[in-house]
């Protein structure tokens, strides 16, 4: 049962990586597919990580206790500030495990 | 890696030789590479916590070679949720790759199939950010593949560091390692927030997966993503988003008219040069 959601799941990854790669596929995105699934990395993103976030326990916990959502809203800022991936996630795991 | 029988491609003169190109898209991937680390421990202690074996734990990084799939897909299994789910879920996070590849057809589809291949199995987030930089007419394969490639290693490396870890400690995901996805991800969609449909985009997915995390609904992420989008995708419709940008320069030309007509004369001062630019710039924001 995992092998096959590995390589499953593995097709359905490579696929969409490869296919548009392809010279003989005559495929072309329209513009309006392209325009939607140019939201698609943000929304998905958020919509990963938002429960990590928000959601402890089962509950929804918008607290000062709540390591997750601080060192989220620092992650936030230093991303808005500093615009570097690589220094944003060090410096908020950092605090993160500082004070979890 | 049999890399010496293919077909040599086109090799940029700004890169004199293959190693070289290798060596530097290593080096350019390298502050990725290391930021995916936390991220491999925890795919591999993860799978290993859901109940895979070591070598299964492996495969997922090793076959699948994608984080936020691998790490959902897991959540999903831990669930007892059914293997369709998992796969249309998977789609729903990977499809953003179908514009990463429509946008670098350009560049790989004039390469062979081996190539095409190997960089399309490499085709990540990172590698897109490194290699898709607007360097159209430089675009150089073994640059890709050695920025590829070594984040792939080191993911993988992560991953075993993962099972090692989740093996041998218990209870590694009280940790708190699940917060080095949060921040990860936060760090990647914070930067692409460049227009307010985004924003729009970006908020209502945000509500909606919590809301579903505290209803347990279990295709919360798949709802909340589709939602998120086409919002955003109203939004910008509705506000005319993409339509104000190319207004607000038309109405730079309009006002560079009216300075032209005051001035009164035929000849380009320096002020009309300017907005010309700030137009044009504009435009392709």
């Amino acid at each position: 049962m995992i092998w096959l959601m590995i390589f499953s799941m593995a097709a359905v990854v490579f696929i969409s990586r490869h296919l548009l790669l392809e010279p003989k596929l005559p495929l072309r995105l329209s513009k309006g597919t392209q325009t939607f699934l140019s939201y698609s990395a943000p929304a998905v993103l958020t919509a990963i990580f938002a429960p990590i976030v928000f959601v402890q326990e089962g509950q929804l916990d918008l607290s000062l206790d709540n390591s997750y959502l601080i060192c989220a809203v620092v992650a936030t800022i230093l991303a808005l500030v500093t615009r570097n991936t690589l220094l944003t996630t060090v410096l908020s795991m950092g605090l993160f495990f500082f004070i979890h | 890696m049999t890399t010496d029988k293919l077909i040599e491609p086109d090799v940029s003169p700004a890169h004199p030789t293959k190693a070289k190109a290798f060596l530097k898209g290593t080096l350019a991937m390298m502050p990725l590479t290391i930021a995916v680390v936390p991220w491999g421990i925890l795919a591999g202690s993860f799978a290993i916590e859901v109940g895979l074996t070591p070598i299964e734990s492996q495969a997922m990084s090793a076959i699948i070679f994608a984080g936020a799939a691998q790490l959902v897909a897991l959540g999903m299994v831990k669930a007892g949720i059914g293997l369709w789910s998992i796969l249309i879920t998977t789609l729903l996070i990977t499809s953003r790759h179908l514009l990463y590849a429509m946008a670098m057809r350009s560049q790989i589809n004039p390469l062979p199939l081996k190539w095409r291949l190997t960089l399309g199995f490499l085709l990540t987030d990172e590698l897109f950010a490194i290699a898709n930089q607007g360097k159209l007419h430089k675009f150089d394969p073994w640059y890709a593949l050695g920025g590829g490639l070594s984040f792939y290693i080191g993911w993988n490396l992560a991953t075993l560091l993962g099972i090692v870890a989740g093996n041998a400690i218990e209870n590694l995901g009280e940790l708190g390692l699940d917060f080095a996805i949060a921040a990860t991800f936060i760090a990647l969609v914070v930067p692409t927030v460049k227009k307010p449909s985004i924003l729009v985009c970006v908020l209502v997915s945000l509500t909606l997966a919590v809301v579903c995390a505290l209803f347990e609904i279990q295709a919360g992420l798949l709802f909340a993503a589709i939602a998120g989008m086409t919002t955003g995708v109203l939004y910008a419709k509705v506000t005319k988003e993409a339509e104000r940008a190319e207004q607000s320069a038309t109405e730079l030309e309009s006002t560079q008219a009216q300075t032209e007509a005051d001035i009164g004369t035929g000849t380009k001062s320096q002020t009309e040069t300017e907005i010309e630019t700030k137009s044009a710039s504009g435009e392709k924001a």
